[in-house]
Parts: structure tokens; C-alpha cells; sequence
């Protein structure tokens, strides 16, 4: 069979078009050596599953980079405490790398309690942290005594994995082992959920949480979005989890499935369409016909609040292409709002998906699509030359690669500027994209003057 | 008299750092090679977190590719990835250079990569019988371990690295070998303006100006592979020997100067960056020292246009304000110098690197200024913040990570440095020379207007 496009062999079947033979991609390997690959480490994937928790510290042990850059730069929304954004490390140097680091990362815990007097200090393991073998959970523990604070070791060490999803789940492993179900919640109600893998990017989560709340449902907490970490600890007492990150967070709801028998349904609040379906799947968990009622006049006011708002915008994007090129979930949760908007999905991708991701595109997406799996720079730049969408939906890295080819883009990723969730959050999304799609610079840029 | 008082931090620990690792200075450097291409021997985050620093504060691409180490590597070492990692490399974009850093992990596992190296060089140099080519890529070992110095010593590493490599002495020349430091690409467009203005051919160690400010022009953008325009050829820098001398624009980066001098007899000037009047004439009678360069009127006009700038506003409207400076140490001591020359206060300089340098240099500035310096040596955003809160200043200078402090204060924040990322265009203006002595001076003016004076005050009409 023809290659997508031209590469290593290697890295052929790491695409496909679906309906053409193999439609899901070889995924879930390590990425080939000296490419430019979009993927991270697996610090980076626990960091961003509990950094929305924003009334805790969090400290990263190893040398300063892996702290200086990568604090304060995801776009996760708080309602109260900042305390999450600040970058903090122990900042290891030679002679911690030779006699061990594990005094500093205790004395460094004790001076944060002090100044901060956090919810928790999650501590953070690094590739170094873990090479130098030094004790963070025997650290964590004796530190938690003295202080009272809760301190949680994440052993996230960045080379242990070459997908960050493993990240993700050890980020999800701290919280339960270390968090949900140490406090008791004072009240409970029939109706307790959580909101499991929304981590409240451009506030997408305040989009989210009023139409539950307005069904007669009491949150007891969003993990991570933000949340506070004594919300989380009381957690383990929900009557449903609702999962929307299902890339990152379906580990933590089937866990908590398994531990405390807490069923759990995975929602998108992307488009209208799936917002009603998820809005209507949660009532039909709860099976009580005022909820249901009540429900259903949710639905019939959000959907009337857009009506005709997207109008101007699907004008201009109908029969427009798509490109998704994602962490994970985002590849298949975006596809109808995208459709939504009349806009044809041309390629959908991620960064770190695992099988059971790609089969999710695989019916998310139509025949014709093509699947792309940790696509390195200059793949993405040849499936770009290649199938010329009309935006590409990515994140920081990918942002440039794109536009130098004068291929517009928006991103979708932590530094996203709208929320996009629920019913209002729609206008967002179809405005934002329509900013993106119909900037007139793309018309001005070929525009030639040497006459050639 | 005016004195220094030396404010070092009492915490093990760091809040908001003011520096990074080592690694990303090297990377830095190699982005500055015509063609070169920093491949990091380290976890994939090694590489990825520095690109979206670099993506966001140029808002360019940044090709930076990685050995992508995993567990298995800290067991069996990591001598397989880098050697397909650099095989793979060359064989996708046959680079002219390709630098090969080292981070923490690689190096404490105990990675022996200048060994790693030259076998693959030796079997890239079998491969080209069949791809022709590889056999002509410079691979240049780059030793930056995460856990050792900060940024800009790995900025001095990677330059040093690819002069010690390259360097080859042959026929002399009448070029100056520049070291422009961690600067943006409008700093460096300037420096090479100067040199024009003078007559004198210059080799950047290295040029990021159009690598890291390239124009969107995709008829011509090569992809098949990827390379930015611009960046110092590898002749160029294989030249560097044979120049009439190096300047090092930033005293923290003076290492491959120092080395051309010893093994190539090549004078080397090590200075603080030409940011300011008195820094800037100091840079043109180093370029006058080493080449018997006659000063043309077309630099003094340039000069005479910043003066004129400084005595039409200066002393109305900023005389006697106080100033905070933070970030990169040299850029900071070049603004403190030139806030004295304005007619302000320096009051406090704060600096995340252990540079040995910055004291005694502010000692310097606070005689020449008269100004009671608080220097925060070695310290972090945090120690600035409660400072700042204690000690209130007019002004604010330093990268966006002061952003959210200024607004709480309520100061001004003047955006210099790395990284500039909430506001647009500052990567593309220089800071250095007389032409950057003029946007400063702008800027700050006019933050200065924008807060302290009413928009009816009488002084804004004249």
C-alpha cells in the first residue's frame, strides 16, 4: 500500500487513512531517535494533570529546568488561590547529584509549608531524582509528620516512558493513593458526581458546571480543574463520575470504578450536540424524572441562547478543512463540534495515543480521514503540504510550523484563549476558529510582485 | 559614597526561577549555526519545554531534535539512541552541524559522548558511499549537565564548543569575530549594523537574527527539509581563527574567546553588552583597538541622535526615579549603567545566575551613578517580589515573568530579555547600540508618562 506520506519505514504505518486497509495506526512505541518529536516527558504528563489543583504547591525535584521551564504555563483558570502557578524547585546541583539530594528536597518542603501553609506540596521526581535514587516518598512521609501538610510524592521521572499518558497515570496514582478518600465529606446527596478530566483550560469548566448544578446535582469535585485538594480527598463519596479528558482521566474514574464502586460515563461538553447528549446521559444515570424535566428545559434554553449566534461564522467556515493534531483527546471530541460548524475533518491525529484512542477517532471520523500517530516536525510539515487543510488545530509547537507554510492555526492546547465548553462556550469556539480560518492575511500572501 | 549591599537568598529553596539549565543555552547557540541542528541527548521534555520557550518568545518554529531516552538507557546507557539519533538526523535533513548536548540524565548515567561521537562519525563516513554527503556533517559534542551552572554557562559551553571543534587557523582576515550572548534578533541586527557602519566584517559565534525572526514566505521556505534562512555558515566559524580578534558581548560567554586567544593568537576583548551610551563607545573603541577602524559620522550622528533624545527628555521627566532590574546578569548590568546615564535610580538589580562578574560591576556602576545598589545575587522572582513589596521603585525591568507582579504593585514593567512572551515585537528591536539606547529610551519614557503624569499636565505639551 502507497505511505501517506514519504518517510521512515519505520514510521509508515504510523499513519493511515480510514477505510483503506489499516484504519488504526501502529502506536505506543518509542519515538525515532534524533527526530523532532511533538511528545514529552512523563513529568510533563503528571505536572499537567495536577497542576490545575490550585490551593497546593508544586515542587519539582531535580535540576532547575525542568521547574523554570515549565511553570505557570498552563492556562488552567482559578476561582480562588494562585498558589498553582508559582515554579518551584529544589534546584539540584553536583554535590546533591553525588551525596543525594533527599536532605534538600526535606528542607526545601519545610521552608514551603512555612511560607505558603499549601493545601498539599506534591513533589515531583525527575529523571535525575530518580537516576541518583533518592527516597521521595520516605522524604514525603517524614516531612508530612513534622508539618501536618500533606505532602505527595508523584513519581514521575521523565524517561521512565516514552508516552506521556504514563504520566498522566502516575499523576492519577498520587491521587488515589495519597488523597481520594481521606476526608469525609459532611453532607452527601443522592446526587454527588465528579467532574473527572476537566482541568478548567480558559475556563472551560465555568461553562460545564452551572447546567449540572442547575439539574439538582451537587459537584464534590473537579479533578483537576480548579479544584482544591480537601474537594478531591472527598471524592471517593460521589455517586457517579462524569469523565471528560478521557485520554488522561479514564485510568483514575475505572480505578475509582474498582475501588469505591463509583460508576462512571464519559462525557464531552465540545459542540452542542454532544453537550445534550452528556447533559441528557447524566439524568438518565440519576433515572429521576424532575431531573429529567428539569434537564430537558436546560437544553431547550441553552440551545435557544445560541441560536443563530454561530450563523456569521458557519457562513464563512461551511465545506471549510480541519486538521486535529492533538495530546489525545481532543482528536475525536472536537470532531462533531467541528462538523457543527460545517467543517470537514480532514485529519485527526495525537501525539500519545494508545490503541484504544485511535479507535475512538476511528468512529468519531469518516471514511477518507487520515490517522496520524506521533507525527515529528517535519512529518507534520509534509501532511501539511500534502493535504492543505484550511487550519490545523495544535498547540504551541506546532503553532509556527504551521503558519510558515501560511496554513492558519488555533490553538487548542494550554494556551487556548476561550473557553469552549457547554452551549456559550460554543459561540467561543466557532468564533475563535472563524478568526483563525477567515483572516484576510492568508489571501494577502500570495500576492506576487515580481511578476513571476 | 555610594555602596553596593550584596542581598543573597536565605532559602534552599527556588520560587519562580530566573534561570534555566544548561542545556538550553547550548541550544540556543547551535540555533545560531547556518543549518545546524541541536540534537539533545536526554528525556523528550529536555527538548520539548525548550522549544515552546523558544516558540513563544519568537514566535518561530524551533527544530530542536532528541535522542529520546527512556528507563532502558539508564540500565544499558544511552549510546544506542545517540548514535541512531544522529544517523537519523543527518540521513532526514543532512544539516551542515549537528550539536549534541548532553543533559543530566545522559550525563549521570555516565554517557561518554564525545567517544559516542566519533564512532558514528566514522560510520556516517561509511554511509555516504551510499548517501553522499554525510561523510561532510560536523557532529560537535556539547557537555552541558543540567545540575551544573545555569543557561548562559551552557550558552558559553556551546559556543565554545563549536570554536574548539572548528576553529582552524590559515590565512589571516580582517574580521572580528563577535559574542553576541543570549540576546534577540534585533540586538544582533544592530551589533552587524554597527560593524557596517565602521567597514568591518563580523563572525557572529553565532547568528540567531534570522533563524529566530524569519519571514512567512512559503513559495520560498524550504520544507523538504525544514531550515530557517540565515545562522553563521561552519566556514565562518572554522574562520574565527584567523580574525583580527573576538569581542565577547556578554561577560558570561568570553570562554571561546579566551580560547581562540590561547590557541590561535587571536586577542580576545571580553566586555558587558553595548546597552547605553558609555557601553556602546566602549564597544566601538574595542572595534577601533582591533582594527585601527577610522569612526565615521554616520555612527556619531547615530550617537548625537541618542543624546539628543536623552537631553530633550531625561531630566524633565525622569530624573530621580527608582528603578528595579532583573533577569539575564549582563543584560541587567548593562541597563543599570544606562539608567544612571539617564538621570535614574538603580536601586536594585536581581540576577538568578551565580555570575562572578555582576558584584563588582554594580560596585562600579554605584560609584559612577551615586546610587545605593541592593544587588540579589544568585536569587529568584520570589526574593524580588518581597523586596519590591518592602522597598517600592518607580519602574520595573526584566523578562514577562515580572508581569503579574508588576500589575499587583501597580509599577510599570518595562519587557527586556528573555523571555518576552505577553507583548509582540520585542525579540525584533534592539535593545544594544545606540539605536537600542534609543528604543530604550522611548519605552521607558513613555511608561513613565503613561503612569505619572495626567494626560492634562502641562509638561506633556512642550
Amino acid at each position: 500500500m502507497e505511505p501517506v506520506i514519504e518517510t521512515f519505514e519505520s514510521r509508515k504505518k504510523h499513519m493511515c487513512v480510514k477505510g483503506e486497509g489499516l484504519s488504526i495506526p501502529v502506536c505506543d512505541k518509542a519515538s525515532l531517535p534524533g527526530t523532532v518529536t511533538q511528545r514529552t516527558c512523563v513529568y510533563g504528563g503528571a505536572r499537567i494533570v495536577l497542576m490545575p489543583i490550585t490551593d497546593s504547591i508544586h515542587l519539582v525535584h531535580g535540576p532547575i529546568g525542568c521547574a523554570a521551564c515549565t511553570w505557570d504555563i498552563r492556562g488552567s483558570k482559578s476561582s480562588r488561590e494562585d498558589l498553582y502557578k508559582k515554579g518551584c524547585s529544589t534546584d539540584l546541583q553536583e554535590k546533591d547529584i553525588v551525596f543525594g539530594g533527599e536532605k534538600k528536597l526535606f528542607e526545601t518542603v519545610l521552608e514551603l509549608n512555612e511560607l505558603y501553609k499549601p493545601g498539599a506540596i506534591f513533589v515531583y521526581a525527575t529523571c535525575v531524582a530518580g537516576v541518583i535514587g533518592d527516597d521521595i516518598k520516605a522524604v514525603c512521609k517524614k516531612s508530612e509528620e513534622i508539618t501536618g501538610c500533606r505532602v505527595i510524592p508523584v513519581q514521575s521521572e521523565g524517561f521512565q516512558d516514552h508516552n506521556k499518558t504514563k504520566g498522566h497515570w502516575i499523576g492519577c496514582d498520587a491521587l488515589l493513593d495519597y488523597v481520594i478518600g481521606t476526608k469525609e465529606p459532611e453532607t452527601t446527596t443522592p446526587y454527588d458526581i465528579n467532574i473527572v478530566g476537566e482541568f478548567n483550560v480558559a475556563g472551560d469548566l465555568w461553562g460545564i458546571k452551572p447546567l449540572i448544578e442547575e439539574m439538582g446535582i451537587n459537584i464534590i469535585s473537579t479533578i483537576t480543574g480548579d479544584s482544591h485538594v480537601d474537594e478531591i480527598a472527598q471524592s471517593h463519596r460521589a455517586k457517579l463520575n462524569i469523565v471528560q479528558c478521557q485520554k488522561s482521566s479514564n485510568y483514575l474514574a475505572q480505578k475509582m470504578e474498582k475501588k469505591y464502586k463509583i460508576p462512571s460515563i464519559k462525557v464531552n461538553f465540545f459542540g452542542l450536540q454532544q453537550t445534550v447528549n452528556s447533559l441528557r446521559e447524566i439524568a438518565d444515570f440519576f433515572g429521576d424524572e424532575e431531573m429529567i424535566e428539569r434537564t430537558e428545559k436546560i437544553i431547550e434554553s441553552g440551545l435557544k441562547e445560541v441560536e443563530h449566534k454561530t450563523d456569521e461564522y458557519k457562513e464563512r467556515l461551511n465545506g471549510k478543512t480541519v486538521s486535529l493534531y492533538v495530546g489525545g483527546n481532543k482528536a475525536w471530541s472536537l470532531v462533531r463540534a467541528f462538523e457543527e460548524v460545517g467543517m470537514d475533518v480532514i485529519m485527526s491525529g495525537t501525539k500519545n495515543g494508545i490503541r484504544e484512542d485511535y479507535e475512538r477517532i476511528k468512529e468519531a471520523v469518516r471514511d477518507g480521514t487520515v490517522i496520524v500517530d506521533d507525527a515529528n516536525s517535519t512529518e507534520l510539515a509534509r501532511l501539511l503540504k500534502k493535504y492543505k487543510p484550511n487550519l490545523l488545530i495544535s498547540g504551541a509547537k506546532e503553532k509556527y510550523i504551521s503558519l510558515k507554510l501560511g496554513i492558519p492555526f488555533c490553538d487548542f492546547n494550554h494556551d487556548r484563549i476561550s473557553a469552549f465548553a457547554g452551549f456559550k462556550g460554543f459561540i467561543s469556539f466557532a468564533k475563535e476558529v472563524d478568526a483563525s480560518v477567515s483572516s484576510p492575511v492568508f489571501n494577502l500572501n500570495y500576492t506576487s510582485l515580481k511578476g513571476d | 559614597m555610594s555602596s553596593i549591599n550584596v542581598i543573597e537568598k536565605e532559602r534552599t529553596l527556588i520560587i519562580n526561577p530566573l534561570k534555566t539549565c544548561q542545556p538550553l543555552g547550548a541550544m540556543f547557540a547551535v540555533m545560531g549555526v547556518h543549518h545546524g541542528f541541536p540534537l539533545v541527548h536526554g528525556s523528550q521534555g529536555c527538548s520539548t519545554f525548550v522549544r515552546y520557550n523558544f516558540a513563544r518568545h519568537f514566535r518561530e518554529p524551533a527544530e530542536i531534535a532528541v535522542s529520546s531516552l527512556h528507563e532502558d538507557a539508564a540500565v544499558f546507557g544511552g549510546r544506542k539512541n545517540i548514535n541512531s539519533g544522529i544517523k537519523n538526523l543527518a540521513l532526514r535533513f543532512k544539516p551542515d552541524l549537528i550539536g549534541a548536548i548532553t543533559t543530566c540524565s545522559s550525563e549521570i548515567i555516565g554517557d561518554d559522548v564525545f567517544g559516542f561521537v566519533d564512532t558514528t562519525k566514522k560510520e556516517l563516513k561509511e554511509m555516504s558511499q551510499d548517501v553522499k554527503g554525510l561523510d561532510k556533517i560536523e557532529v560537535i559534542p556539547i557537555p552541558t549537565p543540567s545540575f551544573v551552572g545555569n543557561h548562559f554557562t551552557g550558552y558559553d559551553i556551546g559556543v565554545k564548543a563549536l570554536v574548539d571543534n572548528l576553529a582552524e587557523a590559515t590565512e589571516p582576515t580582517e574580521k572580528v569575530n563577535i559574542i553576541p550572548g543570549m540576546v534577540n534578533p534585533g540586538d544582533i541586527r544592530e551589533i552587524k549594523h554597527i560593524m557596517s557602519l565602521l567597514g568591518i566584517e563580523g563572525v557572529m559565534l553565532t547568528d540567531t537574527s534570522d533563524p529566530f525572526d524569519s519571514p512567512l514566505r512559503p513559495s520560498v521556505t524550504p520544507t523538504k527539509p525544514y531550515f530557517p534562512k540565515g545562522g553563521t555558515t561552519v566556514d565562518e566559524i572554522r574562520d574565527s581563527a584567523n580574525s583580527k580578534g573576538t569581542i565577547a558581548l556578554c561577560k558570561y560567554a568570553g570562554s571561546a574567546a579566551n580560547s581562540l586567544e590561547k590557541k590561535h593568537d587571536v586577542p580576545a576583548i571580553i566586555e558587558s553588552p553595548p546597552i547605553g551610551l558609555q557601553n556602546t563607545d566602549l564597544f566601538l573603541r574595542n572595534l577601533k583597538k582591533l582594527t585601527d577602524c577610522p569612526i565615521p559620522d554616520s555612527i556619531l550622528d547615530e550617537r548625537g541622535m541618542l543624546v539628543d533624545l536623552i537631553a530633550d527628555n531625561a531630566a524633565r521627566y525622569l530624573f530621580d526615579k527608582k528603578v528595579a532590574i532583573y533577569g539575564d546578569p549582563d543584560i541587567t548590568t548593562g541597563i543599570a549603567r544606562f539608567i544612571g546615564e539617564l538621570g535614574m535610580e538603580p536601586t536594585m538589580v536581581c540576577t538568578g545566575a551565580n555570575s562572578k562578574n555582576f558584584t563588582p560591576d554594580m560596585e562600579k556602576i554605584s560609584k559612577e551613578t551615586g546610587c545605593d545598589i541592593d544587588v540579589l545575587f544568585e536569587q529568584d522572582m520570589w526574593s524580588f517580589e518581597v523586596y519590591l513589596k518592602e522597598n517600592p521603585v518607580d519602574l520595573m525591568i526584566g523578562p514577562s515573568d515580572g508581569r503579574l507582579l508588576a500589575q499587583d504593585l501597580g509599577i510599570p514593567l518595562i519587557r527586556v530579555g528573555f523571555p518576552v512572551y505577553d507583548r509582540i515585537g520585542y525579540h525584533r528591536h534592539p535593545i544594544v547600540g545606540y539605536n537600542g539606547g534609543m528604543r530604550l529610551m522611548e519605552l521607558i519614557t513613555n511608561a513613565v508618562l503613561e503612569k505619572y503624569y495626567q494626560p492634562t499636565h502641562w509638561k506633556l505639551q512642550q
